[in-house]
């Protein structure tokens, strides 16, 4: 050993140094591989599934309305008071689930359920009389909801409800604004599709089962024991689906499509809509899009048979309280990519997005501001877009 | 002539306190867990959980307090040694009372540093995104969004600091000082290291938060951002990312590797610079394998989705899954001695690394299985709100309390004289 030192290196240290030796080049190599373009020949390469949804001739969709709430700084500050936004949307004692005298974050779906159940669903305006009396920022509930009127290639037609709103007073309102009212209880309306759970979108279900107890409806899987509890609250007695999270087609042309993923205020899964429209191409319709709309148009490239993408028109989840995030920014400039014809957003895609949007020469419709919608730079309440081929 | 004994405080303390096992293992490591598990907890419930009392887990708010606690426990005692707190305390107060005692004064700190730094001078008199206040100020940003995003640039100051003030006293050895007496020495390294912790964050948050407000401001930071082509995003989170993996190298060369490879080097300078450079190399070779991994797991990331699809998360969740993984190494080392300690140097050191890397994954797999039925958050992995490093860090900080505070307690019991112990138990 002492010869072996007396040269510089004995046996042992060259071992250890060729073992640590190793592991950094090891080391080294693994990182500089992971981001070289040499990885990309691991990524599994699946084939488009190609699913065929038929096509349809055109598509108009009407803004119900698009104002969740009116006043963000009293939305904001009941979830900055509840505890954040991780916090159980049933439990903020916010209308129509409020107790007597309901405080911020300590109510619960059981407590508001049992003050407005006899009401439900034909005496709604007692229940909301309540909501009033005791909710917290009852004035400030509003709703997201759309018509979608689709026109099959034989002609004929489909009414497609999304969403039900959540105040339901100004849902009521609404409805009988654009004439759902009426088209529910003519049952002129096919089926109506909840996007997800979340309290806008929801909670003003009564409204929709006042009109017609019986209307097809459909959930993505992910609701709540509470949200499953409320439709058979409501006075519900149509069929009712809970999709599975994929691809779900609805009809010649039209398919829903539910993702399982977690949403804030304690939701989980959203459902949005695929409509092929014959040659022009595929349009997107949104709830919220909590999925993103660019991983919506990314899911239609694997999955459904189509020439290529049309139009948009819903939430695009970007800025729904104003705020930013440079994330965001990534969508802003990615978006391009995806060579959308039309797009025609509101609700939580956020005034800042659709300013953005415009900015980078998007072909945004512009709306006109009217019913309490904020800002022309979307499309508002009563506004409508049309989805068809030119010519 | 008697000389006058000069106060050590704690330096040294750690290594040279013995800490002896109450029962024969693993008795000791079971009772810690629950000990531990429990104080998580109740602490969870009253702090951060989302149905609990205070509810700070907004996220933001809960996960800037949590990361800031990790590094002025790291300033306490590897900065400081413990200074003001003298070595007749540590040695002779019930650790209880140190725990309670020295937390205490951490959570003063605390709040100091965030009430006072950073929101009261940094946020009123330079940069107005420390202050909540002041960005209320800009039309459109609700009271809520202005506390996330003062707390955002909070902790994002938060993840270079935990990087930088373990940093120095592990790699570089508190070189050049390591000579001053305590508290010279603590406070040339924190000004130091909060020197250079600013120009990394103005080089790699800055911008991030320079766009977060409409429009750009362009006569600000720079925008977009410099590494948007090479990161695929142009969030901050890409380096929030590479920072975690360096916390999480240090700490692993700090413990289950016993600073090793590069204690070998004889030369000082040569040592500490290859140590506190390597550390870096090493981080950021994990940093793009796990970036790697997830696009073998997920598929490639597309720019501009969101959740797990999107390069902003992936990146992110790289750092996350790191933290994973430091949870058992911490473990090893503080409760379990470092075992195995038999073989050679290499070969300890390969078999723990080999036992962290299972643990994590283990850890990983049940806080994706059960956080939301325990935790308050929200099932899956990529809810926007959620941000796993908040109870593996919250976790992470009591454990440091119990290790450092109250010399494991209660598994294990601190001599100060020579005891009958089981001598292969005794942690030195």
């Amino acid at each position: 050993m002492a010869e072996e030192e007396k040269k510089g290196l004995s046996r042992r240290d060259f071992v250890k140094g060729l073992i640590v030796g190793g592991a950094a080049g090891t080391l080294g190599s693994m990182g500089v591989y992971s981001y070289s373009p040499w990885r990309k020949s691991h990524f599994a390469k699946a084939a488009p599934k190609n699913i065929d949804i038929g096509e349809c001739k055109s598509l108009k969709i009407t803004n119900i309305s698009e104002t969740s709430w009116f006043d963000n700084k009293n939305l904001m500050g009941d979830i900055k008071g509840a505890g954040g936004l991780l916090v159980n949307q049933y439990t903020y004692n916010w209308p129509p689930f409020a107790e007597k005298k309901g405080q911020l974050g300590k109510g619960s779906y059981e407590k508001g359920i049992k003050e407005i159940k006899q009401w439900l669903p034909n005496h709604l305006d007692k229940a909301w009389q309540f909501q009033v009396e005791n909710a917290v920022h009852p004035e400030n509930a509003g709703g997201y909801a759309c018509l979608i009127d689709v026109e099959l290639l034989d002609g004929s037609r489909k009414k497609v409800l999304l969403d039900s709103g959540w105040s339901f007073d100004w849902t009521e309102k609404c409805f009988q604004r654009e004439g759902i009212d009426r088209m529910l209880a003519r049952r002129e309306i096919d089926c109506l599709v909840i996007s997800h759970e979340h309290f806008d979108h929801f909670w003003g279900f009564p409204v929709t089962v006042k009109y017609n107890p019986e209307i097809p409806m459909l959930i993505p899987e992910g609701f709540y024991t509470e949200g499953l509890q409320y439709i058979k609250d409501c006075g519900y007695r149509g069929k009712l689906t809970v999709v599975k999270p994929g691809l779900n087609p609805l009809f010649p042309g039209c398919a829903t499509y539910v993702f399982a993923i977690p949403i804030i205020c304690r939701v989980y899964g959203e459902q949005s809509l695929y409509f092929n429209v014959k040659d022009a191409g595929m349009v997107s319709v949104t709830g919220c899009c909590h999925q993103s709309i660019i991983q919506f148009a990314e899911t239609a490239q694997k999955t459904i048979k189509y020439k290529k993408n049309f139009g948009v028109y819903g939430g695009l989840h970007i800025s729904p309280f104003e705020d930013w995030d440079p994330k965001y920014d990534d969508l802003v400039f990615a978006l391009k990519k995806y060579n959308f014809e039309k797009i025609g957003c509101n609700h939580c895609t956020g005034i800042v997005c659709a300013k953005k949007f415009i900015e980078a020469g998007y072909p945004v419709v512009r709306g006109t501001a009217r019913f309490r919608s904020k800002d022309t730079a979307y499309l508002g309440n009563g506004d409508t877009i049309e989805f068809k081929a030119a010519g | 002539m008697e000389g006058k004994v000069e106060e050590r405080y704690g330096e040294g303390y750690l290594e040279e306190r013995k800490l002896v096992p109450r029962w024969p293992a693993p008795w000791p490591q079971i009772v810690n867990t629950i000990f531990l598990l429990a104080v998580f907890y109740v602490t969870w419930w009253i702090f951060q959980d989302p149905r609990g009392w205070m509810r700070m887990y907004t996220p933001y708010v809960g996960y800037m307090y949590t990361r800031w606690t990790l590094i002025v426990l790291i300033w306490m005692v590897y900065v400081y040694y413990y200074w003001p707190f003298r070595r007749h305390q540590l040695d002779n107060w019930h650790p209880v009372l140190k725990g309670v005692v020295m937390t205490t004064v951490s959570v003063i700190i605390l709040v100091i540093l965030i009430k006072g730094f950073f929101e009261g001078l940094l946020g009123n008199l330079s940069m107005a995104y420390f202050n909540p206040h002041q960005l209320t100020k800009l039309p459109g940003v609700t009271e809520f969004f202005a506390i996330e995003y003062a707390a955002l640039a909070c902790l994002m100051f938060a993840a270079i600091a935990s990087w930088l003030s373990p940093s120095w006293p592990v790699a570089m050895e508190m070189a050049p000082w390591q000579n001053l007496k305590q508290p010279a020495l603590g406070t040339t390294v924190l000004v130091v290291t909060f020197f250079i912790g600013t120009i990394v964050y103005f080089c790699t948050m800055h911008p991030h938060m320079g766009i977060l407000y409409y429009p750009w401001q362009y006569f600000c930071s720079i925008a977009p951002p410099y590494w948007e082509k090479f990161a695929d995003t142009v969030s901050g989170n890409f380096h929030v990312a590479w920072i975690m993996c360096c916390t999480i190298i240090v700490w692993t060369y700090e413990s289950i590797w016993e600073r090793y490879p590069f204690r070998v080097i004889k030369n000082d300078w040569t040592r500490r610079l290859v140590a506190f450079f390597g550390i870096i190399a090493i981080a950021w070779c994990c940093f793009l394998f796990l970036y790697f991994a997830q696009e073998l797991w997920w598929g490639p990331a597309i720019r501009g989705t969101r959740r797990d699809a999107a390069p902003d998360w992936r990146w992110l969740h790289v750092g996350e899954m790191m933290v994973f993984f430091l949870l058992p190494a911490l473990f090893v080392t503080f409760y379990c001695n470092n075992w195995p300690r038999k073989f050679s140097i290499p070969v300890n050191w390969l078999i723990r690394t080999l036992i962290s890397i299972a643990g994590g994954i283990a850890v990983y797999w049940l806080y994706y299985n059960i956080s939301h039925l325990v935790l308050g958050t929200q099932k899956g992995y990529s809810h926007p709100q959620q941000f796993p490093m908040i109870p593996t860090i919250w976790l992470i900080n009591l454990m440091l309390i119990n290790h450092w505070f109250m010399d494991n307690w209660p598994g294990w019991k601190k001599v100060n004289a020579p005891e009958t112990v089981h001598a292969e138990e005794v942690e030195t």
